[in-house]
């Protein structure tokens, strides 16, 4: 018997167009732009679950989907579980306060409490690699820094459902290559992960399956490899 | 096909039903208080970030608009009313107060985008995280009137707490009207430069250069700004000042906060039946 963690139904979803005050007028041009078509998807508990496809392929939107930032214009997405997207490291940062206050404002955004972000505060403070800078104001920091202040907080996430959108990959390369082992410390602790990469090296040695998006809609699913070929196959078509 | 469980499967991205919008809006504020508690950290301490003089700006710039409009208002209407500068403080304390509230509250989307797209929580927690910071800083700039009470020599009573609570009820009728419009202003912008102009015109037709007691004089007058529902929490908090309970008539008081608990309700509703839909054009 195999639970069932998140559950796409028949999903689309889409975005209206900004128009200009002639165009409406000449109602000439579509009111909008289709991300999601009619997707379907269901993902077992403890599955790793890649996302692969062109840029504007509906990717990001899906997660977004399943994250409940957007609610489909059709079909449902039901799922079992505290959900996480890590996506956008830093979201909320703000540069008069301090590391330690801006550490706690981006953990509450993420949704963790009180008691839990100040548990956590050690941890964040030596993963970040910040030391005492963690009490100066956020705008002295180098990119890197909030960088890996971002992921330290991000990264201190405990969810049941992990959906990561493209954060492999911040600050100098030896904190990459940390950060790259904390995701994949996570996504070995999660029950369920879905994960958008461009990386398909990483899609191939941690997914169980992966998805290949185009236009909206999923053109495949199945084995890493056999989802990556389609993928160039599919673009080779374009071209 | 497998033997599938979903009976734990909940649907994504809760909705409330749209009667009990504003009562469910509660229990997320309480629900949500650690986070409200950082928002508001980050609204208060920024806003006189990086400035000499810093939280007296809340103190001082009432102050010294109020310094101006008596200039002015001895200029056309000579002989004024010994009290008239406390007057004009409070009325334009209280009004900004309104005013900064409608105008956070219609932009709470926009001035997100970020946030939002990238996590999900209820969207009205901006709102009212903004709008708590303005009442914040509005009570501080209201400590102007305490010197004040030496001047004026008037006593320190109970009823002083008036103010505080027509800060409250000032804030109270923007909040409606600003979830209301906040998801339409996703849409377009607009609604945000015609709430502009709404706060600046609202500022002559509320009593913030004039009081209560002169519309009465008028008469007819009485009768017409009655129906604004800032002329009560003004007058609230003017007659607050000079210890006693307002006088204003009864009638004119269930308009005001009978004006705000209806747009209240309405804008909790509106707000949580569109937020989902006006995130999309963010």
């Amino acid at each position: 018997m195999r639970e069932q963690s998140i559950v796409v139904e028949d999903v689309s979803l889409s975005f209206p167009k900004k128009k200009s005050v002639s165009q409406i007028l000449r109602r000439s041009v579509t009111s909008s732009f289709l991300a999601l078509d009619n997707v379907s998807l269901s993902v077992e508990r403890g599955e790793v679950v890649g996302i692969i496809g062109r840029n504007g392929c509906g990717k990001s939107t899906l997660l977004r989907i399943i994250a409940g930032i957007f609610s489909p214009d059709q079909g449902n997405c039901r799922s079992a579980g505290k959900i996480s997207l890590l996506a956008g490291l830093g979201t909320g940062f703000t540069g008069h306060l301090t590391g330690r206050e801006n550490a706690f404002l981006y953990g509450s955004i993420l949704g963790h409490e009180q008691n839990v972000m100040k548990k956590l505060m050690e941890e964040i403070i030596s993963f970040s690699e910040l030391e005492s800078f963690i009490d100066e104001p956020l705008r002295t920091y180098s990119a890197g820094m909030k960088a890996r202040l971002g992921l330290a907080v991000a990264s201190a996430l405990n969810p049941e459902i992990l959906l990561i959108d493209e954060v492999l990959g911040v600050g100098d390369p030896v904190f990459k290559e940390k950060s790259k082992k904390k995701i994949l410390d996570m996504v070995s602790e999660a029950g369920t992960v879905v994960i958008v990469s461009h990386s398909f090296g990483l899609m191939t040695s941690i997914c169980d399956r992966v998805i290949h998006m185009s236009d909206g809609k999923i053109k495949f699913v199945g084995k890493p490899k056999e989802a990556i070929a389609s993928y160039y196959a599919s673009e080779e078509g374009r071209n | 096909m497998e033997e599938q469980v979903d009976t734990q499967l909940t649907e994504v991205g809760p909705r409330n039903s749209f009667l009990s919008a504003p009562i469910s809006s509660l229990s997320i504020l309480f629900s949500y208080r650690f986070l409200i508690q950082n928002l508001l950290k980050r609204e208060t301490k920024g806003r006189y970030n990086s400035s000499f003089l810093g939280y007296s700006w809340t103190v001082l710039e009432p102050a010294l608009l109020s310094a101006v409009y008596y200039f002015l208002f001895i200029m056309l209407a000579d002989n004024p009313d010994r009290f008239y500068p406390v007057w004009v403080i409070i009325g334009v304390i209280v009004w900004t107060c309104f005013g900064k509230c409608l105008q956070a509250t219609v932009t709470s989307l926009t001035r997100n985008a970020s946030t939002i797209h990238l996590v999900y929580f209820p969207r009205i927690i901006f709102s009212y995280s903004s709008i708590g910071s303005i009442v914040w800083t509005t009570m501080m700039s209201s400590l102007v009137l305490i010197p004040l009470l030496f001047v004026y020599d008037i006593q320190i009573s109970w009823q002083l707490l008036l103010v505080p609570l027509a800060i409250l009820l000032a804030a109270f009728n923007a909040i409606g009207f600003g979830l209301l419009l906040a998801p339409a202003n996703c849409i377009n912008r607009d609604v945000e430069h015609l709430i502009r102009f709404i706060v600046r015109a609202g500022f002559f037709v509320s009593p913030v250069m004039w009081t209560w007691d002169m519309a009465v004089e008028r008469g007819w007058a009485a009768d017409v700004v009655v129906w604004n529902p800032m002329v009560f929490p003004i007058t609230l908090a003017r007659d607050g000042f000079l210890g006693h309970v307002t006088e204003f008539p009864l009638y004119g008081v269930m308009i005001s906060v009978g004006w705000g608990l209806l747009l209240w309700m309405i804008g909790s509703a509106i707000f949580s039946k569109y937020e989902h839909s006006a995130v999309k054009y963010l």
